[in-house]
């Protein structure tokens, strides 16, 4: 099977559980698992509240979910275009975190890292980010 | 969506639906509004009704889990279906809140 999806929605906390609703209506076509679908959720929603918190001051930026599925293989991107990050590596560091007073946990990318089966993190300072993640969706 | 139970020197939460991002920060606000009540030793949460958590649930758990350790008091935790369960089990939680049987009807 082919298809894919994207969908662009604002900088809004709202928008997390829109943005898991969205990728577990793309998914039923595959009929997967229970525990792909939960799995996928959390990932998704890890990326977009990345985005949500930590992207834009403001609540009105632009926040793109794109999905495919192609064979066996979910590929999901969350994409912003805001203040991005300055060092992938340390802010991929499980329980690293910016914002340790709003109880952020830095598990993000941790929970993205284990739930996915690919995880690439694209950013540069004021560039944006993009989250890029894929799943097989035969369980092994 | 939550709602809350008093018993001496307890506060049970029952929380409802999907713990994300938007939903912690209000869930926060909520039971801190409880917990200034100081004679409350125990925070039992109830998670039968959560149908999603994700990273931030944990988040808003560690923060309750801080308040009620700076009094000297516990935090446990019952109805963790198995999406929450192994998040609980990731981020260590076992090691700091109690389990209770399911419905938490047993003295910790």
């Amino acid at each position: 099977m082919k298809n894919q999806m994207e969908l662009t929605f604002l900088s809004q906390p709202e928008n997390e559980a829109f943005a898991r609703m969205v990728i577990s209506a793309f998914l039923v076509r595959v009929n997967p698992t229970l525990s792909v679908v939960s799995e996928v959720r959390t990932a998704v929603s890890e990326a977009v509240t990345n985005a949500v918190v930590h992207a834009y001051d403001t609540r009105d930026g632009r926040i793109l979910l794109r999905a495919g599925i192609e064979g066996d293989v979910l590929t999901v991107e969350v994409e912003d275009f805001g203040r991005g990050i300055a060092n992938v590596e340390e802010a991929m560091q499980p329980f690293f975190t910016t914002q340790p007073d709003q109880e952020r946990t830095g598990m993000g990318f941790a929970l993205m890292q284990s739930f996915m089966d690919v995880l690439r993190v694209q950013s540069a300072p004021d560039c944006g980010t993009v989250v890029h993640m894929e799943k097989s969706l035969v369980e092994a | 969506m939550v709602t809350f139970e008093r018993g001496k020197g307890r506060l049970r939460v029952f929380l409802v639906g999907e713990i994300d991002h938007c939903a912690a920060e209000g869930l926060r606000a909520q039971i801190e509004q409880q917990l200034k009540d100081l004679s409350i030793r125990e925070l039992w949460l109830d998670f039968t009704q959560v149908t999603f958590m994700d990273s931030s649930g944990i988040g808003m758990v560690i923060g309750r889990y801080k308040t009620m350790a700076a009094r000297g008091g516990a935090v446990f935790a019952c109805g963790l279906h198995p999406p929450v369960d192994r998040l609980f089990r990731m981020a260590g939680l076992h090691r700091i809140i109690g389990e209770l049987p399911e419905g938490g009807r047993d003295e910790p």
